[in-house]
C-alpha cells in the first residue's frame, strides 16, 4: 500500500531494549527509522514518555516473560501508527527484572486495511447515500472509507484515498495543529461542527485549495474510536456570499442582517462607523445592542412581529428613532426593512441612515418659517398704521369734510383712495398666510344663511367693476339654505374667486352656484372670460405667482389671491379645483365639508 | 347732540384724523399723544369716551385701560381700543384689559363717528353686559 508521507517502507522490527524502569537502553536504526527518534535522543528517555499517546496508554503489565500485542504509539512527529509489539523480560537469578527487549513492527497498512473492510461492510452504503463528501478515519487518522463524492471533491481514486492520513487533505500549513485537534476529539468525541467560526480549508490532489465546512461525528467500533467528517465545499456559497458583501459595502446605507434570533449575522462598513463598533463586536451579539437602551425591551416584540409578518417597509413609520452608538451617544435614525430569504432560514435586511443632518435641516426651516410669519405679522401691523392715515385723510377730503374739491382733485384723490385701499388689501392677505403659516389662524364656525352671504360678496365685487357689461348671477340649490362654517372665510374665498373671476372676464357672464355636494358644501364661480393655459394651471395656486406678470402685465393684483383661497379651503379640510379653457372661460369648484348639521331648504 | 372724545395715539396724523373725523361729525375732542398725557388731561376735562391707541411707546393703551378701570372715578368711562394689529390673541388680549370696544386700523372714517356714538350708547343703556 503506498503512503505518501514515506512510512510505507518495508521495514524490519524495531528493536528496544530498557532497563526495569522502562528507560531506554539501546535503540536499534529500524527504531529510528519507525518512530523518528534517533538513537541519541531515545537512549536515556522514558519509552512511555517517548511513544505512548498519553497517560492513559498502557502496556501489559510485566509479569508475563513474553507477550505479544498490537498498540497504537505515537511517531516523534505526532503521527500514530499502529505497532505490533513482542516484549520478552529479563531476571536475574532471584528473578529480579534486570531489562526487556521490544521488538515493534509498524502495521498501519495492515490496521487500516482491517479497519477499511470493517467500516466498508457496516457504512459503505450509507456514505453513498450522503450528498456532502464524507469521509471515516480510523484511530490512526487513517482514511479508511471514503464516498464518491469526496472522491470527486478532492480529486482522488478511493484506493488512493483510502490509507492516508486525512492531514493529506488539509493545506501544509494546517497539517501540524490537525494532528492535535485530532487528539483532542479524541478524548471528547462528540458531534460537532469543525472548527466554529474559524475560515477552513481543503487541499486537493492537485494542490488546490478551496474553502469548506466540516462536520465530525464519532463513531465506535469494535477497531476502536473513528470519526466519520462531512466535508461541503463552500467555494459557490462563498462566492455568493462576496458578492453579496459587496452588494451590502457598496450601499451608501449602514446595513444589518440580522436573524430571526435577534442576532447580528452581517453588517457593513458604513454600520461600523456609524455605531463606532469593530465588525467583530458586532457579529453574532443582539442588534439591540444598537438601540438604546430604554427602547430595547419594545424592539424585542417589533422585531418578532416583523418576522410573523414580513414585508419591505419603513420602520417607526412616523416616529422618530435613536440609534445608540458604542460611546452611549444616541442619535435619531431612519430604518427601512426587507425579509430575506436565505438557505438558513429568514432574516432581515435593515438599512440605517443618520437624521441628525435632516433633523437639524428640518428644524432650521422652521425656525425660518416661524422668523418669517412674525416678521410679516409684526410688518402688517407697522404698514396699516401709515396707511390708517392715507385711506382716511383721501376719504375724509372725498367726502368733502375739509371743503370742496374741483373734479381732478377728486379724481387724484379716489386714486390715491384706491390704491391705498390696494395695498392694505395686499397686506391683509400677507397677512392671513402667513398667519395660516404660522398655524394661527382661528376658524370661527357659524350658523348663517348662505344667500345672504353670497349677495354680500356679489354687491362688494361687482362694485369695482361698474363700466364692465358683465352680468353677475347667483344660484342657490334649494336644498342648502343654512349653513355652519367660518362665515369670515367663506365670504373671503368667494370674495377672490368673484372678483377674480370679474378681472378677468371683459364681457359675458359670471355664475356663482352654490349646492350641495355629499357631505360638503359645493361652490364654484363660472366665468366667461380669458381662460388660463394648461401649463399655467399648476402655477394658479402658488404664492406670488401671477400668470401675466412682465412687461404686458394688464391685471392688477396681489398674486396672493387664489394662492390665500386655497390655503384657506384646505384649512377647513376642503379643497379648489379649477377647469379652464383658453378664450372660453374657466370654472373654480371649491368644497368645503359642512361639518355641523345645518337646516334643509324652506321649500321641501 | 355732540360728546367729549379723549383721543390717544403717539402717530400724530393717525390722531389728527381721528380727531378730525368726529370733529367734523359735531363731536369735541381732547388730543393726547400718549398715555401719560391722557392721564394729566383727564383730571381737566371730563370726557363722556376715551379712543385710545394700543401700540404706544411708554405707556400702553392696555396699561392705561387698566389703570382707569381701577380708578373709582374713570371706572365708568367707557374706553374704545384702536389697533392695526390683527394677531391671534390680540381681541382677548384687549377686552381682557377691560376695553368696551374696538376698532381695526384702518379706520373706516365714514362710520366711525357713528359707531364711537352707538358704543356709547350702548354703554349707558341699564341692563348691559357687565
Amino acid at each position: 500500500m503506498r503512503l505518501p508521507d514515506g512510512h510505507n517502507r518495508e521495514t524490519a522490527d524495531a528493536i528496544i531494549e530498557i532497563d526495569p524502569r522502562g528507560v531506554v537502553l539501546s535503540w536499534s536504526s529500524s527504531a529510528e527509522q519507525i518512530f523518528g527518534y534517533s538513537s541519541s535522543e531515545a537512549t536515556g528517555r522514558s519509552l512511555r514518555e517517548l511513544l505512548f499517546i498519553d497517560d492513559h496508554d498502557s502496556e501489559p503489565a510485566l509479569t508475563q516473560e513474553i507477550c505479544i500485542y498490537e498498540a497504537l504509539r505515537r511517531r516523534k512527529d505526532g503521527s500514530l501508527l499502529q505497532v505490533n509489539v513482542s516484549r520478552r523480560l529479563f531476571r536475574d537469578g532471584a528473578g529480579k527484572l534486570t531489562h526487556g527487549v521490544y521488538a515493534k513492527r509498524d502495521i498501519t497498512p495492515l490496521k487500516v486495511a482491517r479497519d477499511a473492510k470493517e467500516v466498508r461492510t457496516r457504512f459503505g452504503a450509507l456514505l453513498e447515500s450522503v450528498p456532502d463528501a464524507t469521509l471515516i478515519a480510523n484511530p490512526l487518522g487513517r482514511i479508511v472509507l471514503a464516498n464518491s463524492e469526496a472522491e470527486r471533491t478532492f480529486g482522488y481514486e478511493h484506493a488512493q484515498l483510502v490509507g492516508l492520513p486525512v492531514e493529506a487533505l488539509l493545506p501544509e500549513r494546517f497539517r501540524q495543529s490537525h494532528v492535535q485537534h485530532r487528539s483532542g476529539f479524541a478524548r471528547q468525541p462528540r458531534t460537532r461542527a469543525m472548527g466554529r467560526g474559524l475560515e477552513l480549508f481543503g487541499r486537493r490532489r492537485n494542490g488546490d485549495e478551496f474553502p469548506v465546512e466540516i462536520s465530525l461525528a464519532p463513531l465506535q467500533t469494535d477497531e476502536g474510536l473513528m470519526v466519520m467528517s462531512a466535508v461541503r465545499d463552500i467555494t459557490d456559497r462563498q462566492k455568493a456570499e462576496q458578492k453579496f458583501r459587496g452588494l451590502l459595502e457598496s450601499a451608501p446605507d449602514a446595513m444589518v442582517i440580522v436573524g430571526s434570533d435577534g442576532r447580528i449575522a452581517l453588517v457593513n462598513s458604513q454600520l461600523e462607523h456609524l455605531f463606532g463598533y469593530p465588525r467583530e463586536q458586532l457579529l453574532n451579539q443582539p442588534v439591540e445592542m444598537l438601540v438604546p437602551e430604554r427602547f430595547r425591551a419594545a424592539h424585542d416584540g417589533h422585531r418578532a412581529s416583523f418576522f410573523r409578518q414580513p414585508r419591505t417597509r419603513a420602520m417607526g413609520a412616523g416616529r422618530v428613532l435613536h440609534g445608540q452608538r458604542r460611546d452611549g451617544s444616541e442619535f435619531p435614525v431612519e430604518i427601512s426593512l426587507s425579509p430575506l430569504e436565505t438557505g438558513e432560514g429568514l432574516f432581515v435586511s435593515a438599512a440605517i441612515r443618520d437624521a441628525t443632518e435632516r433633523r437639524r435641516f428640518e428644524q432650521s426651516l422652521q425656525d425660518a418659517s416661524r422668523l418669517k410669519s412674525e416678521f410679516l405679522a409684526t410688518m402688517s401691523h407697522e404698514l396699516r398704521t401709515p396707511l390708517n392715515g392715507i385711506i382716511g385723510f383721501s376719504e375724509f377730503l372725498l367726502d368733502g369734510k375739509a371743503g370742496e374739491l374741483n373734479d381732478r382733485q377728486r379724481e387724484f384723490l379716489g386714486d390715491v383712495l384706491v390704491s391705498g385701499q390696494h395695498l392694505l388689501r395686499l397686506i391683509n392677505d400677507v397677512l392671513d398666510l402667513s398667519k395660516i403659516e404660522a398655524g394661527r389662524m382661528d376658524l370661527v364656525r357659524e350658523s348663517f344663511p348662505v344667500a345672504a352671504a353670497v349677495e354680500e360678496v356679489c354687491s362688494i365685487a361687482s362694485s369695482a367693476v361698474r363700466d364692465k357689461r358683465i352680468r353677475l348671477r347667483q344660484h342657490i340649490s334649494p336644498d342648502i339654505a343654512t349653513v355652519t362654517l367660518d362665515r369670515r372665510r367663506f365670504s373671503q374665498i368667494l370674495f377672490n374667486l368673484v372678483s377674480n373671476a370679474l378681472k378677468f372676464t371683459d364681457e359675458g357672464t359670471v355664475d356663482v352656484k352654490v349646492s350641495r355636494a355629499g357631505p360638503s358644501l359645493q361652490l364654484q364661480v363660472v366665468d366667461t372670460g380669458i381662460g388660463i393655459s394648461a401649463q399655467d394651471l399648476p402655477r394658479l395656486f402658488v404664492e406670488f405667482q401671477q400668470l401675466d406678470s412682465g412687461a404686458s402685465r394688464r391685471h392688477q393684483g396681489t398674486g396672493l389671491g387664489l394662492a390665500l383661497t386655497r390655503r384657506l379651503a384646505e384649512l377647513q379640510g376642503g379643497s379648489v379645483q379649477v377647469q379652464s379653457t383658453p378664450g372660453r372661460g374657466s370654472t373654480f369648484t371649491v368644497l368645503l365639508p359642512l361639518g355641523a348639521p345645518e337646516t334643509a331648504g324652506g321649500d321641501a | 347732540m355732540g360728546i367729549t372724545v379723549l383721543a390717544i395715539d403717539d402717530d400724530p396724523v393717525n390722531l389728527k384724523l381721528a380727531a378730525e373725523v368726529l370733529q367734523a361729525d359735531g363731536h369735541d375732542v381732547i388730543r393726547a399723544a400718549d398715555a401719560e398725557q391722557a392721564l394729566r388731561l383727564l383730571d381737566q376735562h371730563a370726557p363722556d369716551l376715551v379712543l385710545t391707541d394700543i401700540a404706544m411707546p411708554g405707556m400702553s393703551g392696555l396699561e392705561l385701560t387698566r389703570r382707569l378701570k381701577a380708578d373709582p372715578r374713570y371706572r365708568h368711562l367707557p374706553v374704545v381700543a384702536m389697533t392695526a394689529s390683527a394677531m391671534k390673541g390680540d381681541e382677548s388680549r384687549i377686552l381682557e384689559a377691560g376695553c368696551d370696544a374696538y376698532l381695526a386700523k384702518p379706520l373706516d372714517t365714514r362710520r366711525l363717528a357713528m359707531q364711537i356714538t352707538a358704543i356709547l350708547a350702548d354703554h349707558r343703556q341699564p341692563g348691559r353686559k357687565a
